[in-house]
């Protein structure tokens, strides 16, 4: 029997354990297994195989019951999900409902979570801007939070290195505020965005720009992708459905698979993790513990190093649950900070238009992306009465409207040849930089539990006065700019959504230079127990207003390599 | 009303095949596809000549011959609130009287041209009492429009729908886009 034990303690250990198969986990998983190291993925969910497990995706509108459109029934189920835009009856079976993942609001708080293999990688805008160290030295800067203990040159490479094996589209802008990067091929711009661009040139002397979004597609290189059984985008829009193709990235499409092609990589699915273990005798982390999400059975996995990438808040709530008699409110919470500065992006702004100008043109095909503003207030100077900016998306479309009155033959013969080209429609929705507050925390709550005895999360974020500020400013500077252009029925709206759907939560295991302030180093590593890497959204010591997703992968490869170089 | 459940289960589970006997409400039966509606085999017929005179056949199928009030239907009881619903029955159920109030003779006896005449009254109408007329006029052919142009046949033989639809060109020439007139 003694043997026995010897063995299954054997089989389940390795010489690393990644939390999370999403973003973030995928690529700590990539680059441990492609050096060499032995690497177990715990998933909480299911397993989801690129294009196999895809159902929708090649489906076409007639095959979708609803159009698309979810059942009343089942929003009134789940209101918080039914309110994210991608909810839709062809992506549904990748979002987690509300009843079976219960959490509680302090304050609302949307939570919008993929739990399966890849994560939230299959549902994600795609959208990749790099932050620059007028990002990193923000908190410094503007006297908020804490000092990021890195730098633009800490990361840039790794940005490089992501960039790459993911495949961004964009073009080279030369703004120092949003670096340049590895790009394939831009999509192009349409007539009346690059009207827009020369508009902002003329009114705002080159202190604004509107610029091509760079996006997670690929556009070239295409032997290159091959090798990942990735092909070019074909501009399907269809993203959210899982792409056959691999034209964006997706852990399922890319980095998964490349793990697994090493043969290092264990991947367990249905596993939702407990806890960390940690050895008070070793004075380090030694493991996980995780329950079958069917069994419901406890079982324990050990390895020299842990990658906890469960997604932002999650990744609070296992650390939080990691007690022992060293830490007794959680794994490396010697400062009682962990759970607290929880920021996210403002998103609840936007505005739309008319443009009666170009109109003998129009366009034609599908593009994955569409415009963007790089932040343009306080960027090199504090010039307003709030801190910080935002970025903003912007695009222009043609439709083709048909005449819809009446019935008869005379209807039947519009709807069939729609001729009535609209006015250009313009638009922005702003990303707005939330400043990291001690009062935003998430923590565990003290009597209820999901049904695999795990405590439930407790959210309390909520907006400022800043972030009313900013809105205002927004919602007044697009305005300015869309009178400038000459746009015309300009209509703006402050939809006052709760934090959480712009589904950038961030920070509660910052980054800091201090273990007084800060739970990580600059290695993403935990202050008081250095094996365990934090290295997703929980990491975030700031916001910026860049989505963030490329800025966790380069985190999640450049610890990987710290990792190995320190434990390998 | 445990029988009827169960029969609404049974009814379910063969795909609205099976009509449930009512308890209460007529000499008919109720279709039990659709749960949240009372639906007699007349009124799901009613509503598909309604469709049919919204979007008539012709060279091009029509709305009924793509069956389209089975759509409307689906939408109907899945997708619309409670309200809406009930606008909806009233006023389905009560448009032979609305017609032949307006019209003098049920629907399905009208030529071509009072029909449409009707259907343009009943979307038009500023009549407290045919406020549900008016309201189920409007998500007919709301439904009537989507469902036709969603439908399979719309998607495939007369406009077809590419799953991949080209690089992005961002300024065309209206001018020079070729379209061939369809004829309905």
């Amino acid at each position: 029997m003694a043997n026995f034990n010897i063995d299954a303690v054997k089989e389940r250990t390795f010489q690393a354990i990644v939390i999370g198969s999403g973003m973030s986990g995928s690529w700590a998983a990539k680059e441990l297994c492609e050096h060499g190291v032995k690497t177990l993925v715990i998933e909480r969910g299911r397993d989801v195989k690129h294009i196999k497990d895809y159902p929708t995706t090649n489906m076409l509108p007639y095959e979708f019951e609803h159009r698309g459109q979810i059942p009343l029934e089942v929003q009134k189920e789940n209101p918080i999900v039914s309110r994210c835009y991608a909810f839709r009856e062809d992506a549904a079976h990748f979002f987690v409902k509300d009843k079976e993942h219960p959490y509680v609001q302090e304050k609302p708080f949307d939570w919008i979570r993929g739990y399966q293999v890849g994560g939230k990688s299959l549902l994600w805008a795609r959208q990749v801007q790099r932050w620059s160290d007028f990002d990193f030295e923000g908190p410094a800067r503007d006297g908020f939070a804490v000092d990021w203990p890195i730098r633009y040159k800490d990361i840039a490479p790794w940005y490089s290195h992501v960039e790459k094996f993911a495949g961004v589209s964009g073009n080279k802008d030369g703004l120092p505020h949003l670096p340049d990067g590895e790009f394939l091929p831009g999509f192009p711009l349409n007539v009346v965005e690059r009207y827009f661009q020369d508009q902002l040139k003329a009114h705002y002397g080159g202190s604004r720009h509107m610029i091509l979004a760079r996006c997670a597609h690929i556009t070239g290189n295409l032997d290159y992708y091959a090798q990942q059984g990735r092909a070019k985008c074909q501009s399907r829009n269809l993203c959210q459905r899982g792409c056959p193709f691999g034209g964006y990235f997706s852990a399922n499409a890319s980095t998964l698979p490349w793990a697994e092609k090493t043969g290092n990589m264990t991947l367990r699915t249905n596993a939702v993790v407990h806890s960390i273990i940690y050895d008070e005798e070793k004075g380090k982390a030694t493991g996980v513990r995780i329950v079958d999400t069917q069994s419901k059975e406890m079982e324990e996995y050990f390895a020299d190093v842990i990658f906890v990438n469960g997604s932002a808040l999650n990744t609070n709530l296992i650390l939080l649950n990691s007690t022992s008699n060293r830490f007794p409110n959680g794994l490396g919470n010697d400062n009682g900070l962990l759970g607290k500065f929880v920021a996210f992006h403002n998103y609840r702004a936007g505005i739309s238009a008319e443009y009666h100008g170009h109109l003998e043109y129009t366009t034609q095909g599908g593009r994955p992306t569409s415009g963007y503003f790089p932040r343009f207030r306080n960027v090199f100077k504090q010039e307003t009465d709030f801190l910080r900016g935002y970025a903003a998306g912007f695009s222009a479309n043609r439709g083709v409207y048909p005449e819809q009155g009446g019935v008869g033959m005379h209807l039947k013969e519009n709807l069939l040849n729609p001729d009535q080209y609209g006015p250009w429609r313009v638009g922005s929705h702003m990303m707005g930089e939330t400043i990291p507050k001690e009062s935003n925390y998430v923590a565990l709550d003290p009597n209820q539990k999901d049904e695999w005895g795990i405590p439930l999360l407790r959210v309390n974020v909520d907006y400022d006065d800043n972030d009313e500020k900013m809105v205002k400013d927004y919602l007044e500077q697009m305005t300015e700019m869309f009178e400038k252009a000459g746009f015309t029925n300009i209509q703006t709206r402050d939809d006052r959504r709760a934090p959480g759907l712009d589904i950038h939560e961030m920070g509660g295991v910052r980054m800091g230079r201090d273990p007084k302030t800060s739970l990580l180093n600059a290695n993403h590593q935990l202050h008081a127990v250095p094996n365990v890497y934090v290295t997703d959204g929980a990491s975030m010591t700031s916001t910026a207003t860049q989505n963030p997703s490329l800025t966790y992968m380069a985190f999640a490869a450049r610890a990987a390599h710290h990792a190995m170089k320190t434990f390998g | 009303m445990k029988r009827r459940d169960a029969l609404r289960s049974l009814a379910l589970l063969t795909g609205g095949l099976v009509l449930v006997p009512s308890c209460d409400f007529s000499k008919e039966d109720i279709l039990a596809a659709y749960q949240n509606l009372q639906i007699t085999p007349t009124l799901k017929q009613l509503l598909a000549d309604i469709a049919d005179s919204i979007i008539p056949p012709g060279k091009i199928k029509g709305a009924s011959d793509l069956s389209v009030q089975d759509f409307i239907l689906v939408m109907v009881n899945d997708c619309v609130d409670e309200n809406g619903q009930q606008s909806f029955m009233n006023g389905l159920q009560g448009f032979e009287e609305f017609s032949k109030k307006t019209k003098g003779n049920t629907f399905s006896k009208l030529e071509t041209v009072q029909k449409e005449e009707l259907l343009l009254a009943g979307m038009t109408t500023d009549a407290e009492a045919e406020r549900d007329i008016r309201s189920f006029l409007g998500t007919t052919k709301r439904f009537t429009i989507q469902g036709f142009m969603l439908s399979e046949y719309i998607q495939t033989e007369v406009k077809p729908y590419s799953l991949i639809p080209g690089d992005y060109q961002g300024e065309v020439l209206i001018a020079d886009i070729k379209t061939d007139k369809i004829h309905g």
